[in-house]
């Protein structure tokens, strides 16, 4: 989306909310607020990756700041903009007319400075092992625009409207839109793997455009709150893949032996695109239902979504359903229950690769070809139910249960499920004094069991299956039959997990507070193969409100996060 | 303390009085008789408080539709009890109320604005009241700003806000409600309720579905990915190649032994280099993506057909 449209955009958007205070004949309250300043940014000692998102130019820039407020008897506009510099632009209009209508436009951009990786670490030579002289194995890399300086400006529309079509059933009607683009440049790195694995560097551009839009309708019939919401989204990029040259195969050496290297590339001496992006839609439908039920409050939704990659005609599916019931079991205590469940099913492409060793005179050929299972297919179920109790009238104690339930189908890549239960408890203890005094403090313990773990991480296709036994011929390619050493059970995730947090607040008068606190994590996995798994942290937290008046709030803090953590991490096995 | 009458029932229930208020802005009947105790009553005491709210939306709104007015009884219920007594406990504040009465109050007009999941809200369940964020009697709507009003509580999520990779929310370019909805529910515009839909509004190229997945991508992102802020790029937990050696064998020629000095490549002799004795290890051990780029997933294949293509080095 151009420039322009973005600028016409936002301006039908504050056009639309002030016909809504400029349609009021009554009196209208009116204030504005213009700052007028400059800003000058230093590079002497420039550090790209801290300034992520802060960039500017060493030069004076100048910078607005715009706050309107208008309200008349039924109708409220407030319009607050900034403009920091041509690539950072905020701009946000809400205009609300009694009950009856909501719109909301909010525009911001921004820079993200993405660096460039300059691969000085990519350069190396093995030994021959047999010699001792310098061997075939090569590393090297190419900058081909190497003085880039690679960033991309983020834009953001988000407007949002709601309308009250009828008082009787209070039919309301809403619809929200987003539009995220993204202009810039990027690295984008080919890898050339066959005679030496050589890495090409070169610009990309970036040309990203998100567009989503939800509608729907809701109204209450018969004491229930009922609701339909429609979505759609699109992804596309506008900007050409990136092309790289792929090295004819051969021997890294001698440079002989063509033919038998090329039979084991997918491709080679050729020119082809890679680092290409999707182009992707998507569409959901979610209806909900609301109503009060004996003594409490049921509510419930339904929905489903499909994505699709349109470029390759894959598509995921995604049905969700969630039932929620809060009910007073007595007047001092609430039961809270949440479910959820949740169906997730990709198409599970068949991969047709060109036979390995095809035509090899020795007749070794395999058929590497295999359904790719997606990992995503699984159900996914979640419950929790949770008691409130107020103990006494400055005591409320909550006990809460949850299991949650991963079932997965074909796990992570191969036909094979497997499935990870999850046991939360949570114990929380609140005293509260009036206003002058409140106290904090909880507990919560999650026990799992078989958390998801990579169980063959990059060799996730069935060629393992395939070549065990038989490989044995080849002890210079294949390092399969040690794969079983590799493959140990591994993960960073844990299955016990401990959560303490206690916070504490003070306030001696209504001007005045101060708030002390401390959080701590410990989480473990001790079901591993070889080494266990450990996740410490630590945040002990101060803060002081003072407030001298309703238009004043002065606060200060101070936190500390301590985190360490214990993993595993594999080593390298060289059979090659 | 100005004069007032007390009414012969002590005070009309907040409920009720809310149900008149409404049913007078519909029927145009004056509900204005029933407040017991006048608005300059309670400013004898409490000035700032009666002065600001007159310029709030509430106090707009009330004192000029015909038939409501803008008395502090809307909300606090009958402050006979509390005058007579000088007792705070003598009167509803509800910014000292829990779960099981304060937002109530609010949803007695506050009831078609999305919040139909509070009763189930992780906020509600919390004890959050409304008032607990937002500034009656001020003219602006909340307490503070995002983040600064949501770093009160969440304080872990502002140290990791100051961890040199993070969203940009300490720049100002996004707030805590552009991923969290905080009166319960999805977040807006997300199409289900799974983790990633959350990522992906924001995020959609890394959505797929792809020919060619990574595990992780479908299971969770939080599982490489800490969304408030990290010491690694990318929001990652940990720096490459930890992370990915935590779930991946380490590539085997890490272990190649290297040469020392410079050197050109056979086949390609404009490829040159200087090797040094640790080079296979920095080559191989030090940033995993700089090969495997597409980490998220790709539509198209990797070379080695032994690999299955599913190599995500394209």
């Amino acid at each position: 989306m151009k420039t322009i449209n973005i600028i016409l955009y936002v301006g039908l958007v504050l056009l639309l909310a002030f016909s809504v205070v400029l349609a009021e004949d009554n009196e209208t309250q009116e204030s504005t607020i213009l700052w007028i300043g400059s800003h000058y940014v230093d590079f002497s000692d420039y550090n790209k990756k801290i300034g992520e998102y802060l960039c500017g130019e060493d030069e004076w820039i100048p910078e607005l700041e715009l706050t309107y407020f208008s309200r008349s008897d039924n109708s409220i506009f407030r319009l607050d903009g900034h403009f920091h510099d041509d690539k950072d632009i905020f701009a946000d209009a809400r205009a609300t007319k009694g009950d009856h209508f909501r719109l909301s436009g909010k525009y911001r951009s921004f820079i993200r400075q993405l660096g460039q990786d300059l691969l000085t670490n990519v350069e190396a030579r093995e030994f021959f092992e047999s010699t001792g002289n310098p061997g075939g194995k090569m590393l090297t890399h190419e900058l081909l625009d190497p003085g880039a300086d690679y960033d991309y400006k983020r834009q953001e529309i988000l407007t949002e409207v709601e309308i009250l079509l009828s008082r009787k059933n209070n039919i309301r009607f809403t619809a929200a839109h987003r539009s995220v683009l993204k202009n810039g440049e990027r690295q984008a790195i080919a890898n050339n793997h066959c005679f030496s694995c050589h890495l090409t560097s070169e610009s990309a551009d970036v040309v990203q455009r998100s567009h989503q839009i939800e509608a729907g309708l809701d109204a209450e019939l018969a004491g229930s709150d009922i609701g339909y919401r429609f979505g759609y989204r699109v992804f596309e990029s506008d900007a050409p893949d990136p092309v790289a040259y792929y090295d004819p195969a051969k021997h890294p050496v001698h440079g002989g032996a063509g033919a038998e290297f090329s039979s084991r590339q997918v491709f080679d001496d050729t020119s082809v695109a890679y680092s290409t992006l999707p182009r992707t839609e998507k569409t959901s439908h979610k209806v909900r239902f609301k109503r009060d039920l004996g003594q409490g409050e049921f509510a419930s939704s339904l929905g489903y979504s499909i994505a699709k990659n349109t470029i390759t005609d894959l598509s995921s599916e995604a049905y969700v359903g969630s039932a929620n019931y809060a009910v007073g079991l007595s007047n001092r205590t609430r039961l809270v229950t949440r479910g959820t469940v949740t169906m997730l099913k990709a198409d599970d492409p068949w991969i047709d690769l060109p036979t390995y060793r095809g035509g090899a005179a020795d007749l070794n050929e395999t058929d590497f070809d295999f359904t790719r299972y997606s990992g995503l297919d699984r159900w996914d179920l979640r419950f929790s139910a949770e008691v409130i109790s107020r103990l006494s009238p400055r005591v409320v104690l909550y006990v809460l249960g949850g299991y949650d339930r991963v079932d997965r189908d074909d796990y992570p890549i191969w036909d094979e499920g497997t499935q990870t239960d999850k046991f939360t408890g949570q114990v929380k203890l609140r005293y509260r004094k009036g206003l002058r005094y409140s106290s904090l403090v909880k507990y919560r313990f999650e026990k799992t069991s078989d958390p998801f773990v990579s169980a063959r991480g990059l060799f996730e296709l069935p060629g393992y299956d395939i070549l065990e036994p038989a490989v044995p011929v080849s002890p210079w390619i294949f390092y399969w039959q040690r794969e079983d050493l590799r493959y140990q059970s591994i993960t960073t995730l844990p299955t016990d997990k401990h959560v303490f947090e206690w916070r504490s607040t003070y306030r001696p008068s209504e001007r005045y507070g101060l708030t002390i606190g401390l959080k701590g994590k410990y989480d473990k996995n001790n079901d591993l193969d070889s080494l266990d798994v450990q996740h410490f942290s630590l945040q002990p937290n101060l803060n002081i409100n003072y407030t001298p008046d309703v238009k004043w709030t002065l606060a200060a803090g101070y936190t500390y996060s301590f985190d360490k953590s214990k993993l595993p991490i594999t080593v390298a096995l060289f059979d090659g | 303390m100005g004069n007032y009458q007390k009414g012969a029932s002590g005070g009309i229930p907040v409920s009720t009085r809310v149900f008149l208020i409404l049913l007078g802005l519909l029927t145009g009947i004056s509900v204005a008789a029933l407040a017991e105790v006048p608005n300059d009553v309670c400013a004898d005491c409490h000035a700032d408080i009666v002065e600001a709210f007159s310029g709030t939306a509430h106090g707009v709104y009330l004192s000029r539709t015909p038939g409501a007015e803008a008395s502090c009884e809307g909300c606090h219920g009958s402050a006979v009890d509390h005058i007579e007594g000088g007792d705070p406990a003598g009167i509803l504040n509800p910014a000292s109320q829990d779960q099981f009465g304060a937002s109530l109050l609010c949803f007695n007009c506050h009831r078609s604005m999305g919040f139909d999941d509070w009763a189930f809200s992780a906020h509600n369940a919390g004890d959050v009241s409304c008032a607990g964020c937002h500034a009656i009697h001020s003219t602006e709507y909340v307490k503070a700003d995002e983040p600064d009003l949501c770093y009160e509580c969440h304080v872990e999520v502002q140290a990791a806000a100051y961890m040199p990779s993070r969203h940009p929310v300490r720049e100002g370019k996004l707030v805590c409600g552009d991923c969290h909805n905080p009166h319960g529910g999805p977040a807006r515009l997300t199409a289900d309720n799974t983790g990633r839909e959350l990522c992906f509004s924001c995020h959609a190229e890394k959505e797929g579905p792809f020919v060619y997945e990574h595990a992780p991508v479908n299971e969770d992102c939080l599982i490489c990915h800490n969304p408030h802020g990290s010491v690694a790029d990318n929001l990652l937990r940990q720096t490459e190649p930890s992370l990915c050696l935590s779930c991946h064998p380490m590539h085997f020629h890490a272990t190649v032994v290297s040469v020392d000095g410079d050197f050109t490549t056979p086949q390609a002799p404009e490829r040159a280099g200087t090797s040094t004795s640790d080079g296979w290890k920095q080559g191989m051990l030090t940033k995993c993506s700089q090969c495997h780029t597409e980490i998220h997933g790709s539509d198209l294949p990797s070379q080695a057909i032994s690999a299955g293509g599913t190599a995500l080095t394209r």
